[in-house]
């Protein structure tokens, strides 16, 4: 374990240095070993991940794939956890008031008994697009990270048609479409960025359409 | 960077390796390696693999000051020497 962990340490800051300092990268590696003998391995490799992380946010080509991360992390993924909750706990966050389909319906309210025979009919189509908007999502955040831009901005589309179409189906159906409004906004505002990243891909690595950087 | 610069100079037609820096410098390696990277990338300082001391070793990387390395030490010495001077006056 006392040997192990600063190698482990020394090989996540190799693997956080940038392509265009391998060389770099080959020398801490080096230099390594001579610290590992004199006994200040860990200091050294604990030194040479926070010189990794410094270097590779230093310039714009180093801090683009821990962006994609952040994005897919801390926006895809939360809105993919949203929506495949909301689906599998039966619409609870969709609907004003936080009670789900059965506060939709107007459950206790004097005209239910009218509608409630259309609302349930509905739910199954409701629960497998909202379903689907949080499968493409982790999908689009798949895509994302592994910079495949055609395949994102396809399932991005995908993801706000099936959004849309929850929007369209509440709407027909006079439920409050205000939390899918707002699913709907989102998703329109990860297809901006997706444009936005891709672009940026571009001009950061203009000679390479397809190489995938990492 | 001053200390880094002034420790290259003292010896400045050696090649001093990576963790001899580290030792005689006191930084840490997560200071030593980005300043080494800057100065490098800034034309200050050159960097060569050289071979190991002992058989099996890998190569290791080794630096030395370029004449413009040398040219910004001998500046940055001469007023650092300036004001050393002129506290000793005061």
């Amino acid at each position: 374990m006392t040997k192990t962990f600063p190698h482990a340490v020394m090989a996540l800051a190799l693997a956080i240095v940038s392509a265009e300092r391998r060389s770099w990268a080959l020398a801490m590696r080096a230099e390594f070993d001579v610290a590992a003998v004199e006994g200040g391995a860990l200091s050294f490799a604990s030194g040479c991940l926070v010189a990794a992380w410094r270097d590779r946010l230093s310039h714009a080509r180093g801090r683009f794939v821990p962006g994609l991360y952040a994005l897919a992390l801390l926006l895809m993924l939360p809105m993919a956890a949203l929506q495949i909750g909301c689906a599998v706990l039966g619409l609870p966050y969709l609907y004003p008031g936080q009670r789900g389909l059965a506060g939709a319906m107007l459950v206790g309210d004097a005209h239910e008994a009218l509608l409630s025979g259309i609302y349930l009919s509905a739910v199954p189509s409701l629960v497998l697009l909202q379903l689907m908007t949080g499968l493409a999502h982790l999908r689009l955040a798949w895509v994302l990270v592994e910079q495949d831009w055609s395949a994102a901005l396809d399932w991005a589309l995908r993801t706000l048609a099936a959004t849309i179409a929850l929007i369209v189906f509440m709407g027909v159906l006079f439920l409050d479409s205000r939390q899918v409004l707002l699913q709907g906004l989102v998703v329109g505002i990860e297809l901006a960025l997706i444009v936005i990243v891709a672009r940026r891909h571009r001009s950061l690595w203009p000679t390479s359409d397809v190489e995938r950087t990492g | 960077m001053r200390l880094v610069l002034a420790v290259l100079l003292e010896q400045r037609l050696e090649w001093r390796h990576g963790y001899d820096l580290l030792k005689q410098t006191g930084l840490s390696s997560g200071t030593l390696y980005p300043l080494l990277m800057r100065m490098t990338d800034g034309g200050l300082v050159e960097a060569e693999w050289r071979e190991p001391a002992k058989v099996g070793r890998p190569p290791r990387h080794a630096y030395r000051l370029t004449a413009s390395g040398i040219a910004l030490a001998l500046q940055l010495a001469g007023s650092s020497d300036v004001l050393s001077g002129r506290e000793a006056l005061a």
